[in-house]
């Protein structure tokens, strides 16, 4: 019975610090190259995401956010939709005019860039783009190609200008490689022939924890701009990350449930075999209540050794394939599809340690009812003479 | 009439069966276990039940040991008519009044012989000081207080059967009953318990009563009570 319940319990956390490991990543990586952790807007830009709706006086704005505890970094975006076209195909964009520099302490885009990939703005050569693998793929275009971005200036004025493909990144989101194009802002900003405004900053903290606090202090201080925090920004993700915790513990409860079954299977066995201790232990005198303590106590001592041993050996193996990682590199190609790394860092979060810790003294009462009123139910006079 | 010779006419009844009768299947094919005894027993006996199977002994000491209800008829053991007692009371009454010596023993395997005789007075609610004290007497008085933290698996049927009789005597009870006590021992280790539990009784007057086909412990009693049929056919007291 304790095997089983190691067995079952170190597979299940495992399990599900795989499956948490996998969200995690994709969450973090969607918060590092894409969302960061606050954005600011104005609240106009975000009805329609037309970009006259910018944010008035940007610098001083990002200064005095820059100057916020907690906070690591802050950046401008211009962000402009438009088209990428190149001899082969076109396709609508969304231009995201950065400085490098600044983009580089809050986003980690430049990080998804292979070194099959280029680099990401290198020199200080104009026009350079950095485009999704995704977008490269469907434009049919390489490394130093050039393309066509156009879109609309701030005049409404239709403008285009060629740029030279200097770098291809690939992130776990292909909706993102495919529609994102980056460019240096005053690249963009000559083109238009004036300022093309800033229409995002973006935040990064120095913990996703201080996340509320510095959300509150930024609506109080900026109450004419719109704050969002990255679950807003990307609900979808905000809700996987909610649906895996709850996952979490339904597939804990599956395996506990199954569990169940094999404690109650195996304390009926025990009842079996020891009616005539029993038997003979209320005969002498011991109280029915005694004995439904004694076959509780006994299933949720026998319980607990398996749930203790088998978070122990749990925590030993999750902690060291989050050290090591698991390569599935293998599959690489469906893992991508669906926005995973090819290497797994399992993770599990300590609390989840305390509540199954719970789950397993609740699965041990409940598995020794059953065995404990098949005790009481014996009677002392056959069950002394059972051979 | 059986032919009663009472040797104990100092001595106070300690239990007294009142028309007691026991029928199994009473609504389909009535088999009467027990049918109208009428019996006593006085503090200090020590008496042996006999009769073939199926004469009612086994019924009888379930029934005196309160682990079976009876259909008829009242026993009162100290002034109780435990057949009035509720399960719990019951239960309790056993703890506190009545010592059982099983025929197969039926110690705990996982505990010591010291444990398996110190549990009753856990029960009992006794102290540990007291506890330990008791227990030490008791192994000592069955002649096995070099073997107190041994396992049963590790003792002799004889020493096991000695050990059930300390854990008999450790709640003080007012009797002991005794299920066939000797059947599985061999010859020795029976003639053995039953000294061991002759010397308690008379010096520390402690009360037994077993049922039993040993011929061996038919011949230590002082009082053989015959039963057939569900009916007493034999009382005897035999002279000192």
């Amino acid at each position: 019975m304790i095997v089983a319940i190691i067995l079952g319990l170190t597979g299940g956390i495992l399990t599900t610090s795989i499956i948490t490991g996998m969200i995690d990543q994709k969450v973090r990586a969607g918060i590092t190259n894409e969302i960061s952790h606050i954005q600011v807007h104005n609240p106009a830009y975000l009805k329609n995401y037309e970009s006259e709706f910018t944010i008035a006086h940007p610098d001083s704005i990002s200064s005095l956010i820059s100057k916020l505890p907690g906070v690591k970094a802050v950046c401008s975006r211009t962000r402009i939709t438009g088209m990428a076209a190149s001899p082969n195909d076109a396709a609508g964009i969304l231009i995201v005019g950065i400085d490098p520099a600044a983009e580089k302490k809050v986003s980690g885009l430049y990080t998804s860039i292979p070194d099959s990939g280029g680099g990401y703005f290198t020199g200080i050569r104009k026009n350079q783009i950095v485009i999704g693998r995704k977008l490269a793929d469907k434009l049919k275009i390489r490394l130093k190609s050039k393309m066509v971005i156009r879109y609309q200036n701030n005049d409404g004025n239709l403008t285009e200008a060629a740029f030279t493909v200097n770098g291809i990144f690939q992130t776990s989101n292909p909706a993102f490689d495919e529609t994102n194009v980056f460019v240096k802002k005053r690249d963009l900003d000559l083109i238009t022939g004036g300022d093309n405004g800033i229409q995002e900053i973006a935040i990064l903290l120095n913990n996703i924890d201080l996340i509320p606090e510095t959300e509150i202090a930024l609506k109080t201080r900026f109450k004419d701009l719109d704050v969002e925090n990255w679950m807003e920004i990307r609900p979808e993700m905000g809700f996987i990350t909610s649906a895996i915790a709850l996952e979490v513990y339904i597939l804990m409860g599956i395996i506990l449930f199954a569990l169940a079954f094999g404690i109650v299977n195996t304390m009926l066995m025990i009842v079996f075999e020891r009616t005539r201790e029993l038997g003979m232990l209320m005969a002498v005198g011991m109280s029915k209540s005694r004995v439904f303590r004694m076959i509780m106590l006994e299933t949720v001592f026998l319980t607990m050794i398996g749930g203790v041993i088998g978070m122990i050996l749990s925590a030993a193996l999750v902690g060291f394939l989050h050290q090591h990682g698991i390569d599935l590199s293998s599959v690489s190609k469906g893992l991508g599809a669906y926005g995973f790394d090819s290497k797994i860092f399992p993770f599990i979060k300590k609390d989840l340690y305390f509540n199954l810790s719970l789950m397993i003294i609740c699965t041990g009462v409940l598995s020794a009812i059953m065995p404990a009123r098949k005790a009481l139910k014996l009677k002392p006079v056959e069950a002394i003479r059972v051979e | 009439m059986p032919n009663t010779q009472n040797l104990t006419h100092n001595a106070m009844n300690i239990i007294e069966i009142k028309n007691l009768s026991k029928v199994y299947d009473e609504k389909t094919i009535p088999v009467y276990a027990l049918n109208g005894i009428d019996l006593s027993f006085k503090e200090g006996e020590f008496t042996s039940i006999v009769g073939p199977s199926g004469s009612g002994k086994t019924t009888m000491l379930n029934l005196l040991g309160g682990l079976d209800a009876p259909t008829g008829g009242d026993i009162i053991i100290d002034n109780t008519d435990i057949t009035g007692l509720k399960s719990r009371q019951l239960i309790d009454f056993r703890l506190r009044n009545i010592g059982f010596v099983f025929q197969s023993f039926n110690l705990i395997p996982v505990l010591t012989a010291k444990e398996n005789v110190e549990f009753i007075m856990q029960l009992q609610g006794i102290s540990k000081d007291q506890r330990d004290k008791r227990t030490l007497e008791l192994m000592n008085s069955v002649g096995l207080s070099d073997k107190i933290n041994t396992r049963p698996n590790k003792l002799s049927g004889g020493q096991q059967q000695r050990v059930a009789v300390a854990r008999a005597l450790a709640s003080k009870p007012k009797f002991i009953l005794a299920d066939e006590p000797t059947a599985n021992l061999d010859s020795k280790s029976a003639e053995n318990l039953l000294e061991i539990m002759e010397k308690l009784n008379k010096e520390e007057n402690i009360t037994f009563i077993f049922s039993t086909h040993d011929a061996r412990v038919v011949a230590k009693a002082r009082r053989v009570i015959t039963l057939e049929d569900g009916k007493i056919v034999g009382d005897e007291m035999k002279n000192e």
